[in-house]
């Protein structure tokens, strides 16, 4: 590998319900004027910029760097836009990451975002389908991913109640987020008697519809001091894929998100993912998702992650605190989260995390996906 | 990776699909402000640092990114400066007196009498387009039309915060060899009919030319059971665009008998308590095929309905 990658600048943007006062383009120039005043620079000294959304049906504007790029000032820079459904921050990320690390910019800027409240979120995701096997019947993310949590309830234990105390934790977390929109305590009998959307999918296992941009800026290790005495430096990043409908094709652990794990562990240097992360970042759209990473990132073997969560272990004061920013249930504009996630794990090891600094982090694992679980990656970030 | 042979026919029947949506769009505070002054017949621009002149307003400057200091209002009269016609209708791209950006926007004359260059001005609609840009119905040529100055914005419209609109698209796919065997086969004879992995006896569902877990060329076709197994399920009980029926129902992922991947369908319930009881993981279901004519489609089977022991 070429030169080591650091994260120097952070932003986004406070998210919503529904943005009314700017457009997609002006979401986004918040999120980049934050990330570059955070690491103290102007838009002349990035040499590229990856812009990464969700399915451009998701607001109905086709190639929308075009009209991003006039926002961001971005006008004669390299500018490629990453999409990779509720992973394409992360993607983005990576694709930045690359172009940092194989020494062909100094300084890439990546900005993801997604602007939910204009379009149809569920049926958007129908489309993902293969217009020929399946797309007359689905249900968008939340069918499916409900029908695996199902088959996960049997074979691992993810109970109802499991899940209902992954919502309660991310809720409680939230209310201390200066940028989720949603800030409620939750108990996990709210969240059992709430209304079965996609059972065992319920109303409260699920998090909002957001509006929101995230920005981060990646330095090499020459340039990264300009900005900041203390990068998140990243240690580790892949993002795998699975086949789509494979015979051998578990709904069990994540498949690609292990194989992710392992090779990025290796590359960082985590042999005991439990006792060498400090925080955790997972993307868990839905609650039963978070369960079924604790199980994938080996944070605790397959079958023992209600286990894990009903001990405490994930909460703030734990030894494995998981989403202390609350998560995907504070905000959740989907294309932005893999940047989102990101963010809140450096903040951690650069030691100003605003929702909930964890004493002490060095090293934190950020996790994020898309498509239907079949894309799925983590990262190492530290000090 | 494996080609149809070249006698193949290449003019076959394709898969209809429409994808139709409703959206609601956020113009933004400059946009939204041009449009919510249509009305009002005026044309907002906006002025950036250092004086250059933007119409239809925009939040942000294409030459810097910079955010504008004011909107303002600007001239009806400006410069033709490219045009052509597509489907009847000419098209022009017009710069504005005082602007330095071009727009499309309709030209109300004929091409044979254009030229890059001619002055024009904007004619109003004579109906109530309501904050449409369509509100300016076109431009026509008005080469006596003095040179325009743009001036303040007195007392500005509020920027329109929502756009509704809708997006309807529609599809033609190739079937391809494989499935378009598979279809024929559904339609012509209502059976599922899959193709053997490279080295097993299980059918991949669809088939497909190649094998996922080794990499070579898939085996002979097979006819798949009419019956089979629960992998993974749920019971939708929220309405969402795009429904085949109305909640609740339960949305399968099910393995028919001899074949080894799944296929997405729907089970009839009559209400979530006994759904949860009766149908998991492991259950027993049988294809429902549709009473009418069979269209060759994955929704000739109507439902599944599980095997009562």
């Amino acid at each position: 590998m070429g030169r080591e990658v650091g994260i120097v600048g952070v932003g986004q943007t406070h998210h919503s319900r529904r943005r009314t006062d700017v457009s997609q383009a002006g979401l986004v120039r918040e999120a980049v004027n934050r990330a570059l005043a955070d690491a103290k620079l102007s838009m002349d000294e990035i040499d590229t910029v990856v812009v990464a959304t969700g399915p451009v049906l998701f607001a109905a504007v086709n190639q929308p760097e075009k009209w991003v790029v006039d926002a961001i000032g971005a006008q004669g820079k390299s500018v490629v836009r990453v999409t990779s459904g509720g992973g394409a921050g992360f993607a983005g990320a990576l694709a930045g990451y690359y172009q940092v690390a194989g020494g062909y910019s100094e300084r890439t800027l990546v900005v993801a975002y997604d602007k939910l409240s204009e379009g149809q979120l569920q049926y958007s995701i129908s489309t993902l389908y293969d217009p020929f096997w399946g797309r007359e019947f689905a249900v968008g993310i939340m069918g499916f991913s409900a029908a695996y949590w199902r088959a996960r309830m049997d074979v691992l234990g993810h109970t109802e109640e499991a899940a209902a105390m992954v919502s309660v934790k991310n809720r409680k977390n939230s209310i201390a987020n200066p940028y989720a929109h949603v800030k409620k305590e939750v108990t996990v009998e709210d969240v059992l008697n709430s209304k079965p959307l996609c059972w065992p999918i319920k109303l409260l296992d699920v998090p909002p519809i957001s509006d929101g941009a995230a920005a981060i800026v990646l330095a090499n290790d020459k340039v990264a001091h300009h900005s900041t005495t203390r990068p998140a430096w990243i240690r580790g990043i892949a993002y795998c894929c699975e086949a789509d409908n494979a015979p051998e094709r578990s709904l069990m652990l994540s498949e690609p998100l292990a194989i992710a794990a392992k090779r990025v562990y290796r590359a960082a240097g985590i042999t005991n993912p439990r006792r060498q992360f400090d925080v955790v970042e997972l993307q868990e759209p839905y609650s039963c998702f978070e369960l079924n990473y604790y199980e994938s990132l080996g944070l605790c073997p397959p079958g023992e992650a209600a286990e894990l969560v009903a001990s405490g272990a994930t909460q703030l004061d734990g030894d494995i605190p998981v989403n202390p920013s609350g998560g995907c249930m504070g905000a959740n504009p989907i294309g932005a989260v893999g940047v989102i996630r990101l963010i809140e794990g450096a903040t951690q090891v650069m030691g100003r995390n605003e929702s909930h600094q964890i004493k002490g982090a060095k090293t934190a694992l950020v996790q994020s996906g898309g498509g239907w679980a079949n894309l799925r990656g983590c990262a190492v970030l530290s000090a | 990776m494996f080609a149809a042979p070249e006698t193949y026919k290449h003019d076959l029947p394709t898969f209809h699909s429409q994808i139709s949506m409703p959206y609601t769009l956020t113009p933004g505070r400059a946009a939204g402000t041009f449009l919510a002054e249509m009305p009002n017949r005026r044309i907002v621009g906006s002025r950036f640092p250092g004086g250059m002149v933007i119409a239809p307003a925009q939040d942000f400057s294409p030459v810097d990114g910079e955010e504008p200091e004011a909107l303002v209002q600007v001239p009806e009269s400006g410069v033709l400066t490219a045009f052509t016609r597509v489907g009847g209708v000419v098209i022009g791209l017009i710069r504005l007196d005082g602007c330095a950006n071009e727009f499309p926007h309709r030209i109300l004359a004929d091409l044979d009498v254009l030229s890059v260059g001619q002055r024009v001005a904007a004619q109003w609609s004579d109906g109530d387009e309501g904050t449409s840009i369509t509100a300016i119905k076109g431009f026509v040529l008005a080469p006596e039309a003095p040179e325009g100055k743009v001036t303040d914005l007195a007392d500005p419209a509020e920027p329109l915060g929502v756009i509704d609109y809708s997006m309807s698209l529609d599809f033609e796919h190739a079937y391809g060899p494989y499935y378009g065997r598979m279809f024929d086969e559904i339609r012509e004879h209502g059976r599922i009919i899959g193709i053997r992995t490279s080295n097993g006896e299980d059918a991949l569902l669809p088939p497909r030319e190649v094998d996922d877990i080794t990499h070579k060329r898939t085996g002979t076709w097979k006819a798949c059971g009419n019956t089979g197994t629960i992998r993974g399920c749920s019971i939708i009980n929220m309405e969402i665009l795009g429904q085949s029926r109305k909640p609740p129902y339960v949305y399968a992922e099910i393995v028919l008998d001899g074949a080894s991947t799944r296929m997405i369908h729907v089970i009839e319930i009559d209400d979530l308590e006994s759904a949860k009881e009766k149908i998991r993981p492991g259950t027993r279901v049988r294809a429902i095929w549709t009473d009418g004519e069979r269209q060759g489609r994955v929704s000739d089977i109507d439902r599944f309905e599980v095997i009562e022991d």
